[in-house]
């Protein structure tokens, strides 16, 4: 069986419209020395994969040489990407949304949001605690294993990009 | 006369169509012979000419269903299901996951409308209940006929009541009239909820929106049986500053602790200690409370302590300090009596609401309670009657306090090293922290003796004590937080203002025009419990913003506590840098979670006393104009009740947007616009009768924002409306992009929805915010509607 990390690094390969969605966490959260916000970037840009910045992101992400490509409330987002008819390109309905950083309640009640009224989309979270909301989440894991997690997502995406 | 007679058929509804007055100097017929008759009948039929009557006095479930279904397509509920299930019948529990039916058809959006339903009756009923105690007990008290009056600056004394029920409350009697009809009210409201009757989510909504309604006139009328009886502050905005913290008490002496939102037990205890020489709360006794009834027991004696909020009560039971605690209602942890039973402080449960399973002794004489309250006998005592209570607490208190000391203690740094010990890091504390605290790498680091994280835990706790009952090895994790911080709980002490009550006529004579034009920029309130996200000093870092930009900013309840234990750089409170009055940077603490009707009150009073607009059974006018006009904007950051959820719903009913903290979420539904929807924020020309744009003015009706930041700039927004001047907008706009840009780094996305004409751009980013028009292809508004409205009815003419 694969590790976590590598299954959801070629869910988010095989997905056709992928999105990135980040909270505030990612400004919080320190993984031996390397930011969450790190990953993000790093993750958005060697999948390719635009960038939902909420709450108050969008400038930090920006500063780290992204530019989120919509900024919007986490409700707000859960709320477009329930609707078929929106996208951030408007090129039709994303197929996965993933995410990552955001305060543990607010994401499960999002996550159940969209299990409930998103049929249409698959869901990842890449947080250190188990979303049973998700169609994907890694379990709870200390910090060193989310770090080999995180890594084997970011190296999956890499080998694809090669 | 005779024709008058005539309309007395038993098919008529007196009581709902009057008024019916008949009065004749002599009257002779049928066999009767009468002098002077004057009949009125029915309480409706009492309210003569203090206003035109409005079409819905009294309104039933469906009364105002129209206007909750034109708020309902501007502002579409964003269901998020808590649970997947419905476990309410027999024939569950079933399955509404992924478009299931339940056995009874209902399908999962329906059964979260439901439920936020359920939510919102069971805050209201609370409340209503609240009132029902208070009033009866009050008339019982200080009679029937007890005026209601506020004094010459207040005429419009329950805006609420006049608007919803139609009446100008005169009396206290008035107020059960009051209560009779939201009860009534209620009952209808959750017999909907009953398995096989509702059926549709919008007419959960509706009657969810009916439900939260039904809760500001219950508030006001328990506030105003409180402030009329008890002589609390009538709108003061000098009202005095009092003593907050832990830090405040003298524990040399007994301390009496009151928890909960029903203040009548305590006044009765103050007014013992006065009346038999026990002297003023402090001197030889110490009468403190925690949540509401602490911040009503200082409305009636400002030498009465507050603790502080909710997130504070169970940390200052396990402390030890109370030597007698007294149980009222509401926001009680459940935990209470078992925790005061480990520091032998004995429990006095005063309320048919919340008796604890302790034993009925409020038919024994006060001795008889004292005794076996001081003895510990038993642990605690149910006792329903206020005048009893208000001398058993203080008698206990002195009984117990000397050989109580030995319980009044804090964990020391040895202890919590031991206590840590068998912490493994599992992670299980902080899954389970509501707010996901890192506590369990805190404990882990107190094994070491490194204090420090758990101290830094201490302002941000919300203090459920969740993590020690997730934690396998049972160590007291709560009790390792607070004696961490042990000097900070000990010696913590800061001023709050004292909850002055309703905003006075005169002062919305002054600012009325000035906040419906948009010259002062908002009226923000910041509101509700203390489940905070992030500590409570996000609150009072958001109500500073807005007072040093000189918004009018309201408080109430926990978050005015909240506030009051923010120091500001000059190390004094936000209550003593800044005036009380309902004025251009004033922070207004209205009270108690009552007194949140005053909140909404001054907006309908906006639109009556500075618009004209009648209140007297007109309530979808008046929201109407609120939803319009009135810059106003309530943040509950904190919300964690069912009744936080009914007055927030309540608000929304009104025309008053609500953003929530991140937990709020949990309430399983938000109102939330879509602004590339422009379409569903037209308005109506009142002069015209056309359509005219409005997009996301304002945006959202309920939402829940993840960090402080975003809800900054979110308040900024929402205060935003249709028909604000073009200097108004102008003002409001230069804070909404200040704060975007501080906050993201850039113009707000959507500044073009809000610019409807050149004159609306701020001077100061005028160049910048041009050339991001051009970018966005900004056209001005064709039809920008200076009257605007959602009511047909009101276009002129018609």
């Amino acid at each position: 069986m694969a590790p976590k990390g590598e299954v959801v690094g070629r869910l988010m390969k095989a997905a056709k419209r992928p999105l990135i969605v980040v909270g505030a966490k990612i400004l919080e959260e320190e993984l031996d020395g390397k930011s969450l916000l790190s990953y993000v970037v790093e993750l958005s840009k060697c999948g390719g994969i635009p960038v939902v910045a909420t709450a108050h992101t969008p400038k930090p992400l920006f500063e780290s040489g992204l530019q989120s490509a919509a900024s919007m409330g986490m409700v707000e987002i859960t709320d477009r990407l329930r609707d078929r008819n929106w996208s951030l390109d408007g090129k039709g309905p994303h197929d996965l949304a993933i995410f990552v950083g955001i305060t543990y309640q607010l994401q499960s009640q999002m996550l159940s949001t969209l299990k409930h009224f998103a049929t249409h989309l698959k869901t990842v979270s890449l947080d250190r605690y188990y979303h049973p909301n998700a169609d994907f989440s890694f379990p709870n894991l200390d910090e060193k294993t989310w770090i080999q997690n995180l890594d084997m997502v970011v190296g999956t995406l890499k080998s694809k990009s090669q | 006369m005779s024709t008058v007679c005539a309309t007395f058929s038993r098919r008529t509804p007196l009581v709902e169509k009057g008024p019916y007055r008949i009065t004749a100097e002599g009257l002779q017929g049928l066999g009767l012979a009468v002098k002077n008759l004057d009949v009125t009948v029915g309480r409706l039929a009492m309210e003569v000419d203090f206003e035109k009557a409005g079409p819905t006095p009294k309104p039933s479930m469906t009364t105002l269903r129209d206007w909750d279904m034109k708020l309902l397509s501007r502002y579409k509920p964003f269901y998020s299901p808590f649970c997947d299930q419905c476990c309410l019948c027999t024939y569950g529990k079933c399955d509404l996951t992924r478009g299931k039916k339940g056995a009874c058809g209902i399908e999962i959006h329906t059964q979260q409308a439901r439920t936020v339903l359920l939510t919102c009756i069971i805050g209201a009923a609370t409340h209503t209940a609240h009132a029902r105690h208070l009033v009866d007990h009050l008339m019982e008290k200080y009679g029937r006929n007890h005026a209601i009056a506020l004094g010459y600056e207040v005429n419009v004394e329950m805006p609420h009541a006049r608007t919803v029920v139609g009446i100008k409350p005169r009396t206290l009697a008035d107020l059960e009239y009051i209560c009779g009809y939201v009860e009534e009210q209620l009952t209808h409201c959750l017999s909907a909820v009953h398995t096989g009757q509702e059926g549709n989510h919008l007419d959960f909504e509706s009657k969810a929106l009916h439900a939260g309604m039904l809760d500001h006139v219950a508030m006001e009328a328990a506030d105003m049986a409180q402030i009329v009886t008890y002589n609390f502050p009538k709108g003061d905005a000098d009202a005095p500053l009092t003593q907050i913290g832990t830090g405040v008490l003298d524990l040399s002496k007994p301390v009496i602790l009151s928890i909960g939102h029903n203040v009548a037990d305590s006044v009765e205890i103050l007014d013992y200690m006065e009346k038999h020489e026990l002297g003023q709360p402090g001197e030889l006794v110490e009468v403190a409370g925690l949540c509401c009834t602490a911040l009503d027991m200082t409305r009636y004696h400002e030498e009465a302590k507050i603790i502080g909020p909710m997130s504070h009560e169970l940390r200052f039971i396990r402390s030890g300090m109370a030597d007698v605690l007294v149980l009222d209602e509401q926001c009680i942890n459940t935990g209470a009596l078992a925790e005061a039973q480990r520091v032998r402080t004995p429990v006095l449960a005063v309320s048919e609401k919340a008796c604890y399973g302790l034993p009925d002794f409020t038919e024994r004489k006060v001795e008889e309670i004292v005794d076996a309250l001081a003895t510990y006998s038993i642990p605690g005592a149910l006792v329903l009657d206020p005048e009893k209570v208000g001398a058993v607490a203080p008698l206990v208190a002195l009984r117990t306090a000397s050989a109580r000391n030995k319980y009044k203690v804090i964990p020391d740094s040895s202890s919590l090293k031991r206590l840590a010990e068998s912490c493994t890091n599992c992670g299980m504390c902080r899954r389970d922290c509501p707010i996901n605290l890192p506590v369990s790498e805190a404990v882990y680091a107190a094994k070491t003796g490194d204090l420090t994280k758990l101290a830094q835990i201490y302002g941000l706790c919300i203090g459920c004590a969740r993590c020690e009952n997730e934690c396998p090895y049972s160590i007291p994790v709560h009790s390792l937080i607070v004696g961490a911080a042990e000097n900070k709980f000990r010696t913590e002490k800061y001023r709050l203002r004292v909850g002055r009550g309703p905003i006075l006529d005169t002062e919305i004579r002054e600012v009325g025009q000035p906040i419906v034009f948009g010259e002062i920029p908002g009226v923000v309130a910041y509101v509700g419990c203390s489940n905070y996200p992030n500590g409570g000093v996000e609150v009072a870092k958001m109500a500073e913003i807005f007072l040093k930009r000189r918004y009018i900013v309201l408080t109430s309840g926990c978050s005015a506590m909240s506030i009051a234990e923010y120091q500001t750089e000059n190390g004094t409170s936000l209550y003593e840098e800044y005036p009380g009055g309902f004025e251009a940077g004033g922070l207004v603490n209205v009270g108690s979670c009552v007194a949140n009707s005053h909140i909404t009150g001054a907006c309908m009073k906006i639109a009556n006393i500075y618009a004209r607009r009648p209140l007297r059974g007109n309530y979808e006018e008046i929201a109407d104009y609120t939803l319009m006009r009135i810059g106003a904007c309530g943040v509950a950051w904190g919300a964690m009740s069912q009744k936080a959820a009914s007055i927030a719903t309540g608000c929304n009913r009104l025309g008053i947007p609500v953003i929530l903290g991140p937990q709020g979420s949990k309430y399983r539904r938000l109102y939330l616009g879509r602004r590339d929807d422009v379409k569903s924020y037209d308005v109506i020309d009142a002069r015209s009768g056309e359509k005219s744009p409005a997009v996301a003015q304002p945006e959202h009706l309920i939402y829940a924002a993840e960090s402080m930041e975003e809800a900054l700039v979110l308040t900024s927004k929402l205060c935003i409306r249709p028909a604000d001047t073009t200097k108004g907008r102008m003002i409001k706009l230069t804070h909404y992009v200040d704060l975007s840009k501080k906050t993201y780094g850039c113009l707000p996305e959507d500044l073009p929805f809000h610019i409807r004409t050149e004159a609306d751009i701020p001077i100061t980013f005028k160049d910048e915010i041009i050339g991001f028009l051009k970018e966005k292809n900004w056209r001005p508004s064709e039809k920008p509607s200076i009257d605007p409205t959602l009511l047909p009815r009101l276009v002129y003419g018609r």
